[in-house]
């Protein structure tokens, strides 16, 4: 669950990029943040993660305040929290199944439970003959599956999207939400940030739309 | 942490040198050169040392000591000065011995000794060797405590001079040496940030994957581990074999250190053990330490 109550975010450099936003997202829904360039979605992401603090205002994610949570401890929220990002960032020097279990390799997770569950989320990505093919050697769209599994992998609460399609065709990206779908449909919270409405139209559901820092839509379309 | 997770940092931290082999062989090669100023700076003050405590060596004390001194008390004297922790050899010189070398010494003043008998006119006296001169006046302290000495012929100038020259040597030596190590330090952190930066993106996804930032410094830290111990490994081998070969060209001509009272350079074999471990750990600390300072920036994620 994601809860922002009152919160603002004030840069350094005295941009507010959020401003008194409050917002709720509960378990297992799937909604999606739309807004322009600059509007304040980036922000909202790097709030969620810790990547940032809130100004003033509280921030829950997942069970964690994020006001308390101390940085040493970021890594457990970061556990709990799966992402899928615009330029997919895979490590093009690890195939499919390295770029995966590099997940739960790094939470310390038993060598066992590694070798069965890597190649159940690639199946579930529908990318199991390609366990071995190395990035550089994948289409975009295949390249996000791989992202989406690596998201996938840790059975996360929550999964942030952030324009997960930015760099696909319009089919691949149907597939790509498709997907999401899938996943949040399984009990998964999905929050996908896109600034493709035409997208958000065709598949519908929560939309919230930030603009200049602050929420002017958030209802189901 | 899981066994199983220690050995991939470990395979992980190897992969590392291989994948970033150009900039793994530019740390090795800094590395290497750094051990090298700095083991080299080494082996020359600790020479520069053997010279300076051949020369010390050399230094002689002389006692002599009271005309009515019985042998009695010659012998107890004897086994005083035996007894001091800082007197390295005690040699009794008779008044007897000394006229003989005396006369041996001016052959053309027989009208003299003719004149003087047979008696000898020099007192008895003690000759010693001290063992650290720095404590030399303390020592003179101890000595002209005992009973039966007319006077003390010390090297005091002698002493004052050396005592000089150790201290500049060992004030030189540590600022040299600290100079050096920070300066290989501030390269070799400059070396593998440059390292460490090539990978932040790999390093940022860590991040947001929930790896806490001991996970991801430790194929880091093996990695600096590996690349110091071998670069402790060359050092030494380059060391080994460039130290006997200066040492060879410098002992071609031994009329300067001759006449300078340096009978030798320190061999390397005596000093191999202490230079292999002194360059494997040295090598271990730096690259593993200054690998993991570099990374420090880039775990704030």
């Amino acid at each position: 669950m994601v809860e922002l109550k009152n919160v603002s975010v004030t840069y350094q450099n005295g941009v507010e990029a959020l401003h008194n936003v409050n917002l709720t997202i509960h378990d297992e829904e799937f909604a999606f943040v739309v807004g322009e360039s600059g509007a304040g979605k980036s922000t909202l992401i790097k709030l969620l993660i810790k990547e940032i603090d809130a100004s003033s205002g509280s921030v829950k994610v997942n069970g964690f305040d994020l006001g308390k949570l101390k940085q040493k401890d970021v890594p457990k929220l970061r556990r709990t929290i799966g992402f899928v990002f615009q330029d997919f960032k895979l490590i093009n020097t690890m195939n499919v199944y390295d770029n995966v279990a590099f997940v739960l390799r790094s939470i310390d997770a038993p060598l066992k439970y590694i070798r069965k569950r890597v190649p159940y989320v690639i199946g579930l990505v529908g990318l199991k003959d390609k366990m071995k093919a190395y990035p550089s050697e994948m289409s975009g769209g295949e390249q996000q599956r791989v992202a989406l599994a690596r998201a996938l992998v840790n059975d996360p609460k929550l999964i942030i999207a952030d324009e997960p399609t930015g760099n696909l065709d319009p089919k691949t990206s149907i597939e790509i939400i498709q997907l999401l779908q899938g996943i949040n449909q399984c009990g998964t919270t999905v929050l996908m940030v896109t600034h493709e409405h035409e997208l958000v139209k065709r598949f519908g559901g929560r939309t919230i739309s930030i603009l200049d820092g602050q929420i002017k839509f958030d209802d189901i379309i | 942490m899981r066994f199983s997770s220690v050995t991939y940092l470990a395979k992980q931290g190897l992969k590392n040198i291989w994948t970033n082999r150009i900039m793994s062989f530019a740390s090795l090669c800094i590395l290497t050169v750094s051990l090298l100023l700095v083991g080299f700076a080494v082996l020359f003050v600790e020479n520069i040392n053997l010279f300076v405590g051949n020369i010390e060596d050399k230094n002689e004390v002389i006692l002599f000591l009271e005309d009515d001194i019985s042998d009695e008390q010659i012998d107890e004297m004897g086994n005083r000065l035996k007894a001091m922790s800082n007197i390295g050899s005690v040699t009794f010189y008779s008044k007897e011995e000394a006229f003989q070398d005396m006369k041996a010494g001016m052959e053309n003043a027989e009208e003299l000794f003719e004149y003087i008998g047979d008696d000898s006119p020099l007192p008895d006296s003690y000759r010693l060797r001290v063992n650290d001169i720095s404590k030399m006046s303390t020592t003179l302290m101890q000595i002209n405590e005992l009973d039966g000495i007319y006077s003390v012929k010390a090297p005091t100038d002698f002493v004052s001079v050396l005592t000089g020259v150790r201290s500049l040597i060992y004030i030189l030596s540590l600022v040299l040496i600290t100079a050096l190590i920070v300066v290989c330090l501030i390269i070799i952190s400059n070396t593998t940030r440059a390292s460490v930066d090539f990978r932040k993106r790999e390093i940022a996804i860590m991040k947001y994957v929930g790896a806490t930032n001991t996970f991801i410094k430790i194929p880091f830290f093996i990695e600096g581990l590996l690349m110091g111990v071998f670069a402790g490994i060359i050092a030494t081998i380059i060391t080994w074999l460039g130290y006997d070969a200066l040492v060879d060209v410098l002992m071609s001509d031994t009329t300067l250190w001759g006449a300078l009272g340096i009978s030798g350079f320190i061999p390397f074999s005596s000093v191999a053990v202490r230079t292999v471990l002194s360059y494997i750990f040295a090598g271990a600390f730096i690259g593993s330490i200054g690998t993991v300072i570099s990374t420090r920036k880039y775990v704030k994620v």
